[in-house]
């Protein structure tokens, strides 16, 4: 440093200055009570810039940023400015601040292409960090196109895909960034991890695959089994049309077998090759019902009906609903008509009824005490088979 | 072998002087010649190139092969002759007698050709690839194309564009470049080469792997898993060959896996890359290539951790299920081999690697005639099957 010159008019200055400050005062200091305050708005001896600037609470520090943020300075030096400032906001995990400086910086469109480089790269990485994954891919595109060799940009981009799951793109991708850098060591694992992703990806899909097969050709070995029996199905949405029963599509009851009904149960075949249908009794006296999830097509109704009525039911008012005293039967919706059910049938017998139907895959019949007044009433006004044997051989019961 | 363009019958007649003859062509070989001539000129080249005699004779013609050369190497555009030039040196190159006389007459061919196939606009770099893979198997030129590679760093390793430019599909718009497999193939008999595949640093072998299941070309299947076989007799990397950052055992597996069908429980200990294949998958169906898969995975199972990892990642059932399938007799005594090993017993101590240890005299002898037996074997099979022959392999260049 230069030694000041001896100055005679600098020394008395000086010194008067000096005197002042035994008869006045300093004025200029902290108060006592709140100097840590003051101190802190010292931009110097700030522990933490105020997140708004503010010019009149901290006119010091407004000073230094229009110093660093004025616009007469060069773009470059502002996108400079703004990344710095981004990359301070990143290193405190404040990712989307730093987005927003990094966002400006590049609005100054400055004529670096390095720059705006790692303005962008940096910008990918803030939002790789958000979650924003498609933005932060859009960022590393941009970087390499203005600098196609920079790592950084390739290391997130490939990371992204990983993010994403589109593990081949992440190799791809790892594959160019080590022609630039063949030893770069996060790339290596990178693509070692997308690699094995990906080949485990490709199992699932043919894990999914043979599945799906076996499910169809379970479900397409059902359908036989219930054509060689001669039963008929009909799907929810035909219903009506008696000509259009047996055309129906397989799909359809297909469908059907995978979805199961509301319980989760459905038609079923054991090892012996015999099936097992969820059923449904419907007690119409009391608007009740009986989910029967396998019914296996060999046991009689009686069987179920002495397991099921055991204990006559709690809505059972009358108590009247023994299994001695129940009559079951099936109704044939087209027709309307009534068919009656031998208890001791199996249900294999009923279903291959001519006029039976299976409806949703799910089997349903109709139970009712016979001597009640309310079977009496539910059967008159109806035609009612009461022979099974003649009803299935076409006669007139 | 080789593949010819028109008749030989037109220059060797028996009264002309066939040197003198061979001579002759040689003003219309030289670059400022007429096209037309040119075109001729190299198309009866190539026609000699397609019989023994024929190369023979050019084997002597030095500055004949020197022409050649400049021709098939010529700089873009190529010139239409310059195909023909280049498939006569394949046919050259597949003959070891003229590995002499054409380096003699041009020292630096190996560098050349290369530069031609790794060209990604030369249109005839698969002759080049051709010319090298014929070359490359003698160790004189193969080594004068190691020190090619070398020369072309320190801004990109040759070896690196090499599997580079066999790794890249599209790499060259007019060229398949599967003879850069073979050309792989017989460089990695040299100690640099596998270094250099094998640097754990790097990745390298590891975009080999994929190639084993390339469908449309044999030669290229064929040069890597080579090139793959090669590198397993390096034993001390087998341990990071067999790890996750290669996973090399999956990838020799898949091309011997049918379409079995595990039950649950097996497939699970299967590797992820063999499990719930296909009905559709087809087995390698080169029963050279087999051999050479197998091979390698033999080399694997040479140290006690290297055998333990082959078991444990479940090779047992695909050899199982390949040996009940192979239709070739000595593919299928390669296979039981391996599996004897498999589920065999651990070999004693001092015989943890297989590789290092030394077999007493006699004992070699044995080995050795059972070998020649089992041989004889083979080939008695082999000529009993001969009663219904196979197609041709394809007649291209040989590897």
């Amino acid at each position: 440093m230069e030694q000041p010159a001896p100055d005679a008019a600098g020394d008395e200055a000086m010194d008067a200055f000096l005197e002042k400050f035994r008869s006045q005062p300093y004025r200029g200091g902290f108060r006592e009570d709140q100097w840590e305050e003051e101190f802190a708005k010292i931009p110097l001896f700030m522990k933490q810039a105020p997140s708004e600037v503010d010019p009149r609470e901290n006119p010091d520090l407004a000073c230094l940023q229009s110093i660093i943020f004025d616009e007469e300075r060069s773009p470059e030096e502002q996108a400079k400015t703004y990344k710095d400032e981004g990359n301070d906001y990143f290193k405190e995990k404040d990712y989307k601040k730093a987005v927003i400086s990094y966002t400006e910086g590049l609005k100054k469109k400055c004529a670096d292409p390095d720059l705006n480089a790692v303005l962008y790269t940096n910008r990918a990485a803030a939002q790789y960090y958000l979650g924003n994954l498609r933005s932060a891919l859009n960022d590393v595109t941009a970087a390499r196109k203005l600098k196609p060799c920079h790592l950084k940009a390739i290391v997130r981009g490939a990371l992204c895909h990983l993010e994403l799951k589109n593990f081949a793109e992440a190799v791809n991708w790892c594959d160019e960034g080590l022609q630039i850098d063949a030893k770069e060591k996060k790339l290596l694992e990178m693509r070692a991890k997308a690699d094995k992703l990906k080949r485990t990806e490709q199992r699932d899909i043919r894990k999914a695959k043979v599945k799906e097969k076996k499910e169809q050709n379970q479900n397409e070995a059902l359908l036989q089994a219930v054509k060689a029996r001669n039963i008929k199905l009909v799907s929810e949405a035909a219903g009506e049309d008696e000509d259009s029963a047996s055309e129906c599509p397989g799909e359809l009851f297909l469908d059907g077998l995978s979805s199961g009904n509301p319980c989760g149960a459905r038609l079923s075949v054991d090892d012996q090759g015999r099936l097992s249908w969820p059923v449904l009794f419907l007690y119409p006296e009391y608007a009740q019902s009986d989910f029967i999830s396998a019914f296996h097509e060999d046991s009689r109704f009686i069987d179920h009906l002495m397991v099921m009525f055991g204990e006559t039911p709690c809505w059972d008012l009358e108590q009247k609903y023994c299994p001695d005293n129940l009559e079951v039967y099936f109704e044939d919706e087209d027709r309307a008509e009534l068919y009656r059910v031998p208890p001791k049938s199996t249900l294999l017998r009923v279903l291959q009824h001519p006029r039976y139907f299976v409806k949703a895959l799910t089997p349903a019949f109709l139970v009712c005490v016979g001597s009640s007044p309310f079977c009496r009433n539910y059967l008159q006004g109806r035609k009612v088979h009461q022979s099974f044997l003649a009803s299935w051989l076409g006669r007139s019961c | 072998m080789g593949e010819a363009g028109a008749a030989t019958g037109s220059l060797a007649g028996p009264e002309a002087d066939p040197e003198a003859e061979a001579a002759k062509l040689l003003p219309f070989l030289a670059p400022g010649a007429r096209a037309d001539l040119q075109t001729a000129a190299a198309r009866h080249v190539l026609a000699l190139t397609g019989s023994g005699p024929g190369r023979t004779l050019l084997a002597g013609q030095e500055a004949l092969l020197r022409a050649l050369v400049e021709l098939a190497a010529a700089p873009a555009p190529a010139p239409a002759p310059a195909r023909d030039a280049a498939r006569a040196l394949v046919n050259l190159a597949a003959d070891p007698g003229l590995h002499e006389p054409l380096l003699a007459a041009e020292p630096r061919l190996p560098a050349r050709l290369l530069g031609r196939a790794l060209d990604p606009q030369w249109p005839w770099a698969e002759e080049a690839a051709a010319v090298l893979a014929n070359l490359s198997r003698e160790p004189a030129p193969c080594a004068a194309l190691m020190a090619a590679l070398a020369a072309a760093e320190p801004e990109e390793s040759g070896l690196e564009r090499l599997v580079r430019a066999l790794c890249t599909p599209g790499y060259n718009g007019h060229a398949p470049l599967h003879y850069l497999g073979p050309v792989l193939s017989n460089l990695s008999q040299r100690p640099a080469a596998r270094a250099f595949l094998l640097d754990p640093d790097r990745c390298v072998v590891q975009r080999l792997l994929p190639l084993t299941q390339y469908p449309d070309s044999s030669v290229r299947r064929g040069g890597v898993v080579g090139t793959l076989r090669n590198c397993c007799f390096e034993h001390r990397h087998h341990e990071w060959l067999l790890g996750p950052e290669v996973d090399v055992l999956p990838h020799l597996l898949l091309p011997l896996a049918g379409p079995e069908d595990f039950s649950e429980e097996e497939m699970e200990r299967l590797p992820v890359d063999l499990q719930y294949l296909p009905p559709d998958k087809q087995r390698e169906p080169d029963p050279d290539i087999r051999k050479m898969l197998i091979e390698a995975i033999m080399l694997l199972t040479a140290t006690a951790p290297g055998r333990q990892q082959v078991r444990d990642q479940g090779a047992y059932l695909i050899l199982r299920e390949l040996h009940t399938w192979e239709p070739e007799p000595d593919v299928r005594a390669t296979c039981e081999k391996l599996i004897q090993v498999l589920i065999g017993d651990e070999p004693e101590r001092g015989m943890e690697n297989l590789l290092e240890v030394q077999v007493p005299e006699d004992v070699e002898e044995q080995l050795q005639q059972l070998d020649r037996q089992e041989q004889e074997q083979c080939v008695r099979e082999q000529q009993e099957r001969e009663l219904s022959p196979e197609p041709q392999a394809e007649g291209a260049a040989p590897t």
